[in-house]
């Protein structure tokens, strides 16, 4: 089972100061940065995918996530020097797809064959997914025929023409990665159906978009009725779902690879999962920046409320989770602090009982990451994108325990 | 809270409730300017400031009256302040605070003899003696600071002991009067862009980050620019070479790409100071063989004539620079002039800098003047340039690509 990260760009940088919270000026962005499999031991993943949409931009939206110097430098040296691949211990794999979700409202996908082709082999990935047009619904016990089918079914149908175009592309212009399948679906089976045809197209792995919404049951339903259809050396690879939980089982169904971003997104977007244990998950200690809150921004602008004090209880909750750390404070001081500084820049939720036990149970104390061992205490404060980060690149290294733990994999 | 004190206490400013004021007394000169106007200029330490003066944020009452007239710090701005205070080992702040004060500060001239206004017409010395206590809040402190609070608030957070500067100081019970002397000092206009980049070479010590970052880019092109072995010189468009053709825009921006993500890079100089000679060397190698292969027709003429003295061209041919020296090989190991000429005459015949159309293969028309200087228009003619010089590679002149497993 291999898992693969959707690269969006998530560098940290080893130049940051926390205390003073300024970086090397001269730093290079990604040059000079480093990547999670580059700080992480055993690197977190198995590979990365990448993807055309927020390398190259849409028409819709013109940029990508790339400077046009950083893109056309993907492109000169290949995605192993680029992402720097062979740093690590593990030989990581990059695997390409378009990014059908940035333009799920289009007509039609905005990309042609060849130019997916282009940038998969430009970059020199090792696989490459056709390119395809995402289904959102759910709806397992409405047929083909039935009128509220007919969007998906297009949208099925150019996603299989588009795939036996890619298949053909692919062979004629003697590419250099494994050309993968997408199926969409909106039901088992018609998901069923999508597996059948590609397998007559040639395609031996297969991705299965659209599941991201679906809770396990429906994806396993699916699952069922693929493999009442599916060859046996047919391999599955799940976009965008990652329930460890649930992988193994998936196994049994074909499933040889899966991708998702939520261990990492999750450190700064979820409201209380944000820090990974292999036995929990802990809320991180909100601190944001005086400067970086749009609404503390707003109201100190509009002198409702002082800047020098808003400064002032960053400042003391700051310095008061440090001096917690070495001992020199109990945790009722930093509760105190966290929560009026809250009343400044949130003023609504009152999060001290789950910040008492992030707080007592000091998790990062016992975590063997490198960013735990490195960082301390900072990893669990919620502010700014270099802590931010570092929690999600944690998470992804606690993911990968837990994965290699469900998989019967001696973790030493 | 403090607003209705403050309300309270303007009827009678001159005994605020609780602990003795005292006085501050600075030497300090006396200047007449306008028929009634006074103006003082005296010495202080940057920390001692916020005893007598405050920043007046700008708030409106519960009335939606007005009050105040400044925003907030500028954190980073004020961050950059202080480093340059605690880092710098001779730090230097020329320019004087500016502080309103209001008619509780005195100003006694000193009895020496000749120190009249007569004397030299407009100066004399003295003291002013600045009322102070330590109970009170900002607004019952008796200035405010007009110009300056980034400074000062740097110097009140900087870790040194003291740090001496200059302080203009007027007298007004006016808040208007303020407000417009706030705004007056406030509305300059900022230097234009070029004229800063054209002096960073030759400036040191106390510069913004941005401008520091800068200043790498800027002196390359100022070699591209004078150098006489360039095959650029005079040719940039900049405040103190006007009749250049191609702007100093265009120019720092395929400089700063390449120092980024391209060939330039390799000589930032990671633990010692960046190598200017190699960056120059291998830009003026690149741009004689672009003058040397597409020639006298589209060389040194204004952009509407030839797109090749273009944003869009300069950047583009930037990239071109950074893919063909990526072929060539790492580290120090550069093509010359006629190595990149070779590469050059691959897209050659493909380019319609000054007549023409550009065959994209997106089925559309575009006439050699349709390319602007959009990022864009840029990336359209970087991924046609660079996807015929990658062709080449693969097909042209019997060499193979590196592949790259
Ligand atoms: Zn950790």
């Amino acid at each position: 089972m291999k898992f693969f990260f959707p690269d969006s760009q998530d560098q940290v940088d080893p130049s940051f100061d926390f205390i003073t919270e300024e970086r090397d000026p001269f730093r290079v962005r990604q040059r000079d940065d480093l990547y999670a499999h580059e700080v992480l031991q055993p690197a977190p993943f198995d590979g990365l995918l990448v993807s055309k949409a927020i390398v190259d931009g849409t028409a819709a939206a013109s940029t990508g996530k790339y400077t046009v110097a950083q893109r056309h430098r993907l492109y000169r040296q290949g995605a192993q020097a680029f992402f720097r691949l062979n740093t690590g211990s593990t030989q990581l794999k990059i695997m390409g797809d378009c990014g059908a979700f940035s333009y799920v409202n289009e007509e039609y996908p905005p990309y042609t064959v060849d130019e997916v082709i282009d940038f998969y082999d430009g970059c020199g990935f090792d696989y490459g997914i056709a390119v395809d047009h995402v289904i959102f619904q759910y709806e397992p016990t409405v047929v083909r025929t039935d009128p509220r089918a007919a969007e998906w079914v297009r949208r099925q149908e150019i996603t299989l023409t588009l795939a036996a175009d890619f298949w053909k592309r692919c062979s004629a212009r003697d590419v250099h990665f494994t050309p993968v399948g997408v199926a969409q679906g909106w039901s088992p089976e018609s998901y069923a159906d999508a597996i059948t045809t590609l397998q007559r197209i040639g395609y031996k792995r297969i991705a299965l978009g659209g599941m991201v919404p679906l809770k396990t049951y429906e994806i396993l339903a699916c699952l069922r009725a693929i493999d009442n259809v599916r060859n046996r050396n047919t391999q599955l690879h799940l976009l965008g779902v990652s329930r460890y939980e649930d992988i193994p089982t998936f196994t049994s169904h074909g499933v040889t690879s899966f991708d998702s971003t939520s261990p990492f997104r999750q450190a700064f977007k979820d409201d209380k999962d944000n820090y990974y244990t292999p036995k929990r998950n802990y809320i991180a200690l909100r601190v944001p920046q005086v400067d970086g809150n749009a609404k503390l921004k707003k109201r100190i602008q509009s002198g409702e409320i002082q800047q020098d004090q808003a400064l002032r209880l960053e400042r003391t909750a700051l310095q008061l989770l440090r001096q917690y750390d070495t001992g020199q404070v109990d945790a009722d001081p930093v509760l105190e602090a966290l929560q009026a500084y809250s009343a400044v820049w949130d003023g609504k939720s009152d999060r001290t009982a789950q910040y008492r036990q992030t707080l007592e149970d000091r998790p990062w104390r016992t975590c063997g990451c490198t960013i735990c061992g490195t960082v301390g205490v900072e990893v669990i404060i919620f502010r700014g994108s270099e802590r931010n980060k570092r929690r999600g690149f944690h998470n992804l290294y606690v993911f990968g325990q837990r994965l290699r733990a469900q998989l019967g994999k001696d973790d030493s | 809270m403090t607003r209705i004190r403050a309300t309270a206490r303007a009827a009678d400013k001159n005994t605020p409730a609780g602990g003795a004021v005292q006085l501050l007394r600075v030497p300090a000169l006396e200047i007449r300017q306008g028929p009634t106007r006074r103006l003082y200029t005296f010495a202080i330490d940057g920390k001692k400031v916020p005893q007598f003066a405050a920043v007046s944020r700008v708030r409106r009452d519960e009335q939606k009256q007005l009050h105040g007239y400044q925003r907030p710090e500028v954190l980073n701005h004020v961050a950059a302040i202080r480093r340059y205070i605690e880092s710098d080992d001779n730090p230097l702040l020329p320019n004087a605070i500016v502080i309103a004060f209001d008619e509780r500060v005195k100003f006694v001239p000193a009895t020496t003899p000749g120190n009249e206004p007569e004397g030299t017409g407009y100066v004399r010395t003295g003291t002013l003696q600045v009322p102070i206590n330590h109970l009170w809040e900002d607004v019952d402190k008796p200035g405010f600071i007009v110009d300056g609070q980034q400074r000062c608030a740097a110097i009140r957070d900087a870790s040194v002991d003291a740090f001496p500067i200059c302080v203009t100081a007027f007298i007004t019970g006016e808040h208007a009067d303020q407000r417009s002397q706030f705004i007056l000092v406030n509305s300059t206009k900022p230097l234009p862009k070029g004229l800063i980049h054209e002096l960073l070479p030759t400036a040191s010590g106390a510069l913004p980050t941005p401008l520091r970052v800068r200043q790498l880019p800027a002196t390359v092109l100022e070699r591209l620019n004078y150098d006489e072995r360039s095959p650029l010189q005079h040719m940039i468009q900049t405040p103190t070479n006007p009749t250049g053709v191609i702007k100093d825009n265009s120019v720092l921006k395929m400089v700063e790409n390449s120092i980024s993500d391209g060939v330039l890079y390799r000589f930032r100089g990671d633990d010692a100071l960046p190598n200017v000679g190699l960056m120059f060397t291998v830009l003026a190698n690149f741009w004689t063989a672009v003058r040397d292969v597409f020639g006298e027709e589209a060389w040194n003429k204004p952009p509407r004539k030839s797109r090749l003295m273009h944003g869009a061209g300069v950047i583009s041919m930037g990239f071109l620079m950074d893919a063909i020296a990526d072929h060539h090989g790492p580290g120090e190991d550069l093509p010359d002039a006629n190595e990149f000429a070779a590469a050059l005459k691959t897209v050659k015949d493909d380019c319609r800098w000054t007549g023409g159309t550009w065959d994209f293969g997106d089925g559309v028309v575009w006439r050699w003047n349709d390319i602007q200087n959009t990022p864009r228009d840029i990336q359209r003619v970087t991924d046609f340039l660079l996807g015929r010089y990658r062709a080449s590679l693969t097909t042209g002149n019997g060499r193979k690509a590196k592949r790259r497993r």
